[in-house]
């Protein structure tokens, strides 16, 4: 007798901690939903062609910054940014690039469109997980699998 | 199931404590010295050696968030005393990891993206984790009875664990600063093999380091209690 008493104990138990856990988690999962553009922390250019009222809007950009397009000109860095699609935002930025800031590399610019150029005021540098050290790299080179640059 | 009384998986860590710190030991110090000797990445240069601490330790707040959890909830609905001490013992040690991770991670952060600090997904759902193991070990000490400490803190316990995923899937489901993962992932590992055994070992020496740092407080805990119940006998 007892050990069936304990058993609907238990279940009660199970069942209240079910109950929380899953209102728990279905308010959480709204919320992230809702606000699953405001989490985000950039857009890509490809983005910004369907988002309207983007001029004079404080905004952060990521992407990869296109191949010979880094250039240091009257005291300022102008470069693209591109992402997959091959859509591309100019970019101007006044003070000193992060150490890590290479063509063909992953870039995040934060500010405001003015004039369809991109001013930006904060420039981070997003590198992404792979890690090799350039041996391997040389080899993968020597074996023509390298695909970077 | 639940023979296992405080006293009896106190008794069976301490025994085994002193060969798991020498495996710490052994496998720490072999880490090292293989984070000196090893190649600097091609890109980041030497400051992603700090990923040998940093990812461990990433790895470690998450899986003791997901044993304190797993406990709390056993100890709910089973009222294991057992349990309920496993998930006491085990916040304070998350609370550290997870203080390493953000710490060391900001350091990463600087060397490499160029700040410290970012509100993106994942280090906004980091710092959310540390905050829980705090307002754990708060729960744990502002109630007289520590039955009722246990029973509070363990439903803190529960629902923190819906935030796991979400530090675990926040660089995949939404655009991040913060890279992707890169051995727990599709596809496998994203690394050469010599960093990822390097990874391994110095997870797995921390990883001691938890077990033999956890069974010392679970002891100190389960002794307390001992001396306290003997007091209010005596009484």
């Amino acid at each position: 007798m007892r050990i069936i008493k304990l058993n609907n104990q238990i279940k009660k138990r199970f069942i209240f901690l079910i109950i929380i856990f899953a209102c728990f988690s279905t308010s959480i999962f709204l919320i992230g939903y809702s606000l699953k553009d405001q989490i985000a922390y950039f857009v890509e250019p490809t983005d910004l062609k369907s988002m309207d009222g983007i001029e004079n809007k404080y905004l952060r950009v990521g992407g990869l910054v296109k191949t010979n397009s880094l250039k240091f000109l009257d005291g300022k860095w102008i470069f693209e940014v591109v992402d997959q699609n091959q859509n591309s935002v100019n970019v101007v930025f006044s003070k000193t690039l992060p150490n890590l800031v290479e063509e063909n590399k992953g870039i995040i610019v934060e500010g405001k469109f003015i004039d369809n150029i991109f001013v930006a005021e904060i420039v981070l540098a997003k590198h992404d997980e792979n890690y090799m050290p350039q041996s391997a790299i040389d080899k993968l080179k020597e074996e023509g699998k390298w695909r970077g640059n | 199931m639940f023979a296992i009384t405080p006293n009896i998986l106190s008794n069976f860590m301490i025994s085994l404590s002193r060969y798991v710190i020498l495996l710490s030991l052994v496998l720490i110090s072999f880490s090292i010295f293989l984070i000196i000797f090893l190649e600097n990445d091609y890109y980041q240069g030497i400051s992603f050696k700090i990923m040998f601490i940093h990812v461990p330790t990433a790895w470690l707040s998450l899986a003791i968030f997901l044993v304190m959890g797993i406990s709390s909830i056993i100890g709910l609905i089973f009222k294991s005393p057992t349990a309920f001490t496993v998930a006491r013992s085990l916040s304070p040690i998350g609370l550290i990891m997870s203080i390493i991770v953000l710490v060391t991670g900001s350091i990463w952060g600087n060397l490499t993206w160029g700040s410290y600090w970012v509100w993106d997904a994942r280090l906004t759902s980091m710092l959310i984790l540390a905050f829980i193991y705090l307002g754990h070990i708060l729960l744990l000490y502002s109630f007289e009875h520590f039955q009722k400490a246990d029973f509070a803190a363990s439903i803190l316990a529960i629902i923190g664990l819906v935030n796991l995923p979400i530090v675990k899937f926040s660089v995949d489901w939404w655009t991040t600063l913060h890279q992707e993962s890169s051995v727990l992932r599709m596809g496998g590992p994203s690394m050469t093999n010599d960093y990822l055994i390097t990874l391994l070992v110095s997870f797995f020496g921390i990883f001691m380091l938890t077990i033999f740092w956890f069974s010392n407080i679970f002891y100190i805990i389960v002794e307390k209690r001992k001396i306290e119940r003997s007091k209010l006998l005596n009484d």
